[in-house]
């Protein structure tokens, strides 16, 4: 029993992790179109930037606020010079945004080394609590608090404020809103900074919680979170949300009982979904 | 007007096949050799990809998977059987059946997605066959890879060097012939509008898993003739990289021409040593992909037609004078 | 009176199609245009190329004296332009509520008292104000279109075939709603139902395979039947 509650809490955590890269990716592709092959090397370059400011500075909360901007700023950037000239050839768009992520792996072997890097929680966070058997590692709660703040915060964002009146109409009819008077370029480029700097903090919550990091983690948290976001259905927020748990608590299930077959349980779930429900769990068809 | 262009771009063609050949008559660097034979292989691994990339307009992340059944059949029978020219050939023989049937599976099961969830899933399936690879240990040698001996007629440098030129030239031919077939332009047809060459009567899914079995059966073959070159196989030929390679090629070089992935093969492969050999002065030159990363997203979006595509660009600008 | 909109000999492209091949016409601030062609003939196109939808390759298109085909369609909204396209385009997952909101560019009193206007010329759409418009009836969501590209201080609208799919009686409260907006917007209609069209329409313009025509007060052309079997296929 004991058990079960610890790997539930562990996946569930995880779960917080690859929701902030899977909540991105499913809003740019909800709006944009843009299935962004590089997002998974915003989670890693907000782990290793975030992680060298909270190094350099002592304080983890500033590596957190640190990795945000860095991920913000990049998410600027990109969507400006490299997304937005290829917004409609989606052959190109595919190709550009896997050159992105091959170039800015290998970026962090070059400014960090390419070895992994290992990283010590600040003493506050690196605690934990025995409650009858089930040990509350702190930090795990902590990482799923920020999931379901960021989680929340993305709901009153959608459904309370006009940018995400904006957003909630580009998914249905791009041509229409602009028709009204809006200038969908900007809205996109929000949500692209919006994206990448959710990505990055994910990132950067990741490095104390596995203790090490290295440059291979954009591509292999990349691809759970394309998972998440075809298992939930494509630009749904709470269909990622659900499938991040589902896949964050099946892998901690996994690793535990069966370590060997982990990945291929969740590709095989992907396969399964984009075979049966394209459209993924929660996707309109 | 045509005629003539053909005929001398076959005189070229034919031209450039000397040179090759003569190439290890007057060269005797062992690593001129080895790298030129590497190009040539790694030429048929691009090619393969420019059949999906650009001749049917298909983006697959997971190319590598076809390298690397093929890298690993033929070292496995090498290594378990025996490592005579029969051994060799029958693994040539059972790499054809084994990603005939792979490529087969996996296209019909994928090819009806749109592009973004054909690559991503690609990629995932890439993915699992290299966790198959690093598992699978009794047979794999997980990570570590093993070595093996290979027929002695392949031994000698020299006559490898020739052995993968002919391979080559063999499936630029082979690939060249199938381009050009109705199939091959209906292939084209639906890289130009799918929707259109499916109004015509023509079933999209049909010719695609055609294209994507061409493309796995040569990306096959060349995983074979690599593994034979290195005479040792681990779990990097399943890498996400070797696809990136093959994409790279084929990008720079110039897609849907066949010719500009073994220009950009060779291009690739000599900057690649030149930069290891820079690597020794300074240790960012071992970061290499870096500037290949740089150069390939520049060419995506400012050069989309290649070395070759540029080069017939402006041939026909002067010709019109 | 005064000319509100220019549209002179625009061509536009749609990917290697020649869709239209010299469209002009003029519109006088406060009438009713209404252009009248057989499918296909490049109406919509017309339409959607004025709000920049499909850019125009050659022309001009001048709006209150001022050249607005090189801007980027949300600018033309700006400009005062409203736009109802022929699938009225409401976003189905929004509510009424949220689908006015959105095209409220302000919320001043003027606005507010437009917004209030628009919804006593429709009480259905206040009386199904929290539900989302996917729900609507296909009159039901007309309206809506037209509310949300006059809910701004537009001074022209674009309505592509409003009366497309409706009941009859839907037709005629379309009908008098176009009637009274004439006093607040001018408005370019595209229309098949020649009964609509004649009824609200003041002058017209014949398109047809992607040119203007042919163009006159709509009064003459009720009675011209030659003209009507030509280009409109109605005798």
């Amino acid at each position: 029993m004991e058990v079960l509650l610890n790997l539930t809490i562990n996946g569930i955590a995880t779960g917080s992790l690859i929701f902030l890269l899977a909540a991105g990716l499913t809003l740019i592709f909800g709006l944009m179109h843009v299935l962004n092959f590089a997002h998974g090397a915003l989670f890693a370059w907000g782990a290793y930037f975030g992680v060298w400011i909270y190094t350099q500075t002592g304080s983890f909360v500033i590596g957190i606020v640190g990795a945000i901007v860095i991920g913000a700023l990049l998410g600027w950037l990109l969507e400006r010079w490299i997304i937005q000239p290829v917004y409609t050839n989606t052959m190109s768009q595919i190709q550009v945004t896997m050159g992105l992520l091959l170039v800015m792996n290998e970026c962090i072997k070059v400014f960090f080394g390419p070895n992994q890097v290992s990283v010590q929680l600040p003493s506050y966070l690196d605690e934990s609590w025995l409650i009858g058997g089930v040990i509350l590692i702190k930090y795990r709660l902590f990482v799923i608090a920020i999931g379901i703040l960021v989680f929340l915060g993305l709901q009153y964002m959608l459904k309370r404020t006009r940018l995400g009146l904006i957003v909630r109409a580009g998914v249905m009819n791009k041509e229409m809103v602009q028709a009204l008077g809006v200038n969908i370029k900007k809205v996109f480029l929000y949500v692209f900074i919006l994206g990448c700097g959710m990505a990055a903090l994910g990132g950067m919550l990741f490095a104390p919680y596995s203790g090490v990091i290295h440059a291979e983690i954009g591509m292999d948290y990349g691809i759970l979170a394309f998972i998440v976001v075809v298992i939930g259905g494509m630009g749904s927020m709470v269909g990622s949300a659900l499938a991040a748990l589902l896949v964050g608590v099946l892998g901690a299930f996994m690793t535990f009982y069966v370590p060997s077959v982990a990945l291929a349980v969740n590709m095989l779930l992907m396969f399964g979904v984009l075979m049966f429900r394209p459209a993924g769990l929660l996707g309109r068809g | 007007m045509i005629t003539r262009r053909l005929a001398s771009s076959r005189w070229w063609i034919g031209l450039v096949i000397l040179l090759l050949v003569g190439f290890p008559f007057v060269s005797d660097s062992r690593g001129a050799l080895i790298l030129m034979t590497q190009i040539f292989i790694y030429a048929v691994f691009a090619m393969s990809y420019d059949i999906l990339l650009g001749y049917t307009g298909i983006i697959s992340f997971g190319h590598a998977m076809f390298f690397g059944i093929g890298a690993y059949t033929t070292a496995i029978f090498l290594h378990r059987w025996d490592h005579s020219l029969l051994s060799f050939l029958v693994s040539l023989l059972a790499v054809l059946v084994l990603t005939g049937i792979v490529s087969y599976l996996i296209g019909v099961m994928t090819l009806r997605l749109k592009s973004h969830f054909y690559a991503m899933l690609t990629l995932a399936i890439a993915g699992l066959f290299l966790v198959l690879a690093e598992k699978w240990r009794d047979v794999t040698k997980g990570s570590d890879g093993f070595t093996f001996y290979i027929p002695d007629l392949l031994k000698d440098r020299t006559s490898l060097y020739f052995v993968a030129l002919a391979f080559m030239i063999l499936m630029f031919f082979l690939l060249k012939r199938f381009t050009d077939s109705p199939t091959g332009k209906v292939l084209q047809a639906i890289r130009e509008n799918e929707q259109r060459t499916e109004s015509l009567g023509y079933q999209i899914l049909h010719y695609k898993i055609i294209a994507s079995m061409v493309a796995g059966l040569a990306a096959g073959l060349s995983g074979s003739m690599y593994a034979i070159t290195l005479r040792f196989v681990n779990t990097a030929v399943f890498g996400t990289n070797v696809t990136l390679d093959a994409l790279l090629m084929t990008i720079i070089g110039g897609v849907g021409t066949l010719f500009g992935s073994i220009l950009g093969s060779a291009l690739i492969l000599l900057v690649h040593a030149g930069l290891t050999d820079l690597a020794k002065i300074h240790w960012i030159f071992e970061r290499w992909m870096i500037f290949f990363g740089a150069i390939y997203i520049l060419a995506v979006m400012f050069f989309p037609q290649g070395i070759v595509g540029m080069f017939r660009q402006w041939r026909a600008k002067w010709s019109k004078g | 009176m005064m000319t509100l909109l220019k549209v002179d000999r625009i061509e536009t492209y749609i990917d290697q199609y020649h869709i239209l091949q010299g469209v002009s016409f003029e519109v006088k601030k406060g009438g009713v245009t209404v252009l009248l062609g057989r499918n296909g003939a490049g109406k919509t196109t017309t339409l959607r190329s004025l709000m920049g939808l499909n850019p125009i390759a050659t022309g001009a298109i001048t709006f209150k004296g001022e050249a607005i085909h090189h801007l980027p369609t949300y600018e033309i909204a700006r400009k005062g332009i409203g736009y109802v396209p022929e699938d009225q385009g409401v976003f189905p997952d929004l509510t009424i509520e949220e689908n006015l909101k959105l095209a409220m560019r302000k919320t001043d009193e003027a606005t507010l008292e437009r917004r209030d206007w628009i919804l006593q010329l429709f009480p259905d759409l206040k009386t199904f104000w929290k539900k989302p418009s996917g729900l609507l009836s296909g009159g039901q969501k007309q309206m809506l279109a037209i509310a949300r590209a006059c809910v701004n201080d537009n001074e022209l609208l674009l309505i592509d075939e409003p009366s497309k799919g409706l009941a009859p009686i839907m037709v005629d409260k379309v009908m008098s709603v176009i009637i009274e907006m004439k006093q607040r917007v001018t408005v370019v209609l595209v229309e098949q139902n020649f009964y609509m069209a004649s009824t609200i329409g003041d002058d017209y313009y014949i398109i047809d395979d992607g040119r203007t025509v042919h163009t006159g007060m709509m009064k003459e052309l009720k009675e011209n039947e030659a003209l009507k079997k030509e280009y409109l296929g109605i005798a």
